[in-house]
């Protein structure tokens, strides 16, 4: 195991490269989207700049050398969570799924037929190395069903197409290896908004806030979108004063009843946490405290204020909204209309002295401690304020 | 539109302390920022919780209407909603609390907003501004579409006064001078010579107050 802790900042790395390992083939240099990887004219030594990383992961799966290593979704992980999950249920099917596109496990389970299989739900199924379709053969598995984001959507540009390509050889070699053909299935998806046309008012808010020029407006119609450009990202969703919106998988009710079920298990000072699946990117094996529960959203802009308050409601004693930094975002830069959503809501309950209930943060899954830094400053604020309010 | 902002939640707090059946209505008409049903549901929340601190328990109901200056609507979707409601809490401006008040005497009707002003949605800045007093007597034909009226500060009808530094207001140099903008606007469309011919004081008698009209 490689160190992961880079040199003079102190913090870890979610990726690393171990030079003694790396052969030079350029692979990872070609991939890389984010052009995190660079490669020194002179020696042909490939370099890793972590700031430029996103986190994809597609470098660790693809290296051929094993001379990358990343905090989530290694290999180990993803065996023991694989081995620990066929014991418990004994299912047939394995479900490996991008979490940019898929639907809930009823949507899944009518998407591919499977009624019973294991779900496996990561940040960019191109961070899956080939090798895990192996072992879950060789564990048991007959059928595996992989779901990635529609090409287009990829958040990481390239991870859809390299896991199109990657599952081709893999099929090819499980049928030389005799587990029959196809046994890799590949379907794609892109969660896209719904509109209730009977309840839009056609004030035109989400035309002026899609990034992607997905809605229409034709008076004296109701809005319209054109699908192809919808990217899912969720921001009309919570601005729309009609409440006329809603987001394929994501919808309102949905979370709600997350929100009450969550607040209801856990325990005191409780804290909700709202982050935004490319922001922090939970492991396989992620024990939360009793009174931490997370909510993942498809992107900081389907945060909403009545979600908010509705945790507040529920008797939650504290709301961290996590979100990738601006240059990170992959939906051009909407999680600052997030922080501007929360900073609105947050200005109007310190009307009622509750302000410190709320709290925004913009952290990376390629340092882990800033987001598990952030939950811990924010615990002590709650714990202190829940302290003071019993001695009254 | 009708540009509005909340009022404070403690007035509110304050006016609604004697009732608990209260019911929340949005507006989805002109006023602006959005005030239907999704504000509605957040004021609604933010009551609830802030009831909670003052140690009350509200019954709240939440909806929004097209428009609740319109008596006949407020007559055949708001009226029918309002059983065992003690009091209407709305998000309109003031036309749609009086509207409420005046169709549904038996409940008492409170204003959730200030309404501040006619204004124009600028969404690039993220501002609304004031650009119409609804002062009945129109000049912008003469004024290359471009209020002195409201935009000035002195409302001027004859050009700028002296005080306009950089184009901009005495009063508030973040305001253009509406003069300028006049003036400015006026040389693009080739009609200078409009303002060579001198305007005089505004006839007043046409906002006599309270306005009344039919088409």
């Amino acid at each position: 195991m490689p160190n992961q802790e880079t040199l003079g900042t102190g913090q870890t790395s979610a990726i690393t490269l171990n030079e003694d390992y790396c052969s030079t083939c350029t692979i990872c240099y070609s991939l890389c989207p984010f052009e995190a990887i660079t490669r020194e004219p002179e020696t042909g030594k490939i370099l890793l700049d972590i700031d430029k990383c996103q986190v994809c992961g597609l470098c660790y799966s693809t290296c051929p050398a094993k001379a990358i290593d990343t905090l989530y979704y290694d290999m180990d992980s993803l065996t023991d969570y694989l081995e620990r999950a066929k014991q418990a249920y004994q299912p047939d099917n394995l479900v490996i799924m991008c979490k940019g596109s898929a639907p809930d496990f009823g949507g899944i389970e009518k998407m591919f037929d499977v009624p019973k299989f294991v779900p496996l739900s990561v940040p960019c199924v191109g961070r899956i190395p080939g090798e895990i379709f192996l072992k879950a053969m060789t564990m048991g598995f007959e059928k595996i069903y992989v779901l990635a984001c529609d090409e287009d959507y990829c958040r990481f540009e390239e991870g859809s197409a390299v896991t199109g390509r990657k599952l081709m050889v893999f099929n090819l070699l499980l049928e030389q290896l005799g587990y029959g053909k196809e046994v890799i299935s590949l379907k794609q998806n892109s969660l896209k908004v719904k509109v209730d046309r009977n309840k839009c008012i056609s004030c035109g808010n989400c035309l002026f806030y899609c990034p992607y020029d997905a809605a229409k407006l034709e008076a004296p119609e109701a809005v319209s979108f054109d699908l192809e450009l919808c990217r899912g990202c969720g921001l009309c969703v919570a601005l729309c004063p009609a409440m006329a919106l809603e987001l394929e998988n994501w919808e309102e009710e949905r979370i709600s009843a997350l929100i009450s079920q969550l607040s209801s298990e856990m325990e005191k000072p409780k804290i909700l946490v709202f982050r935004c699946q490319w922001a922090v990117f939970p492991l396989l094996e992620e024990e939360l405290a009793p009174n931490v529960r997370m909510i993942e959203l498809p992107c900081a802009s389907r945060i909403d204020a009545l979600h908010l308050l509705e945790a507040l409601g529920n008797g939650v004693d504290g709301v961290l909204i996590a979100a990738c930094p601006e240059d990170d975002c992959r939906q051009e830069k909407r999680s600052k209309e997030a922080e501007h959503i929360v900073n609105l809501l947050k200005k109007r309950l310190s009307q009622l002295g509750l302000e410190d209930k709320l709290h925004f943060c913009f952290v990376t899954p390629r340092h882990p401690e800033t987001f598990a830094e952030e939950l811990r400053q924010f615990k002590e604020v709650i714990e202190a304020g829940c302290l003071k309010e019993r001695k009254k | 539109m009708i540009i509005t902002s909340p009022k404070p939640l403690d007035e509110i707090l304050d006016f609604l302390s004697p009732y608990t059946k209260v019911f929340i209505v949005g507006c989805d008409g002109c006023t602006q920022p959005p005030r239907g049903l999704r504000e509605a549901k957040a004021l609604t929340q933010l009551l609830e919780l802030g009831g909670r601190l003052r140690g009350k328990e509200f019954e709240t109901k939440t909806t929004t209407v097209a428009k609740q200056c319109d008596s006949h609507l407020i007559a055949t979707m708001l009226r029918p909603q309002t059983e065992g409601i003690e009091s209407i809490l709305s998000l309109s401006c003031g036309l749609g609390v009086q509207t409420i008040t005046e169709v549904l005497p038996d409940l008492v009707t409170f204003p959730a907003q200030n309404s501040i002003f006619a204004g124009m949605e600028a969404r690039e800045k993220g501002t609304f501004e004031e650009w119409c007093s609804a002062c009945g007597d129109c000049i912008l034909a003469l004024t290359g579409g471009i209020c002195p009226v409201t935009r000035c500060a002195k409302g001027l009808l004859n050009g700028a006064c002296g005080g306009t530094s950089n184009e901009k207001c005495e009063l508030n140099p973040e305001n253009d001078c509406a003069w300028c903008l006049i003036y400015k606007r006026l040389e693009e469309l080739g009609r200078l010579d409009v303002l060579k011919e001198y305007r005089p004081p505004r006839p007043y008698r046409a906002i006599a107050r309270p306005g009344r009209y039919r088409e």
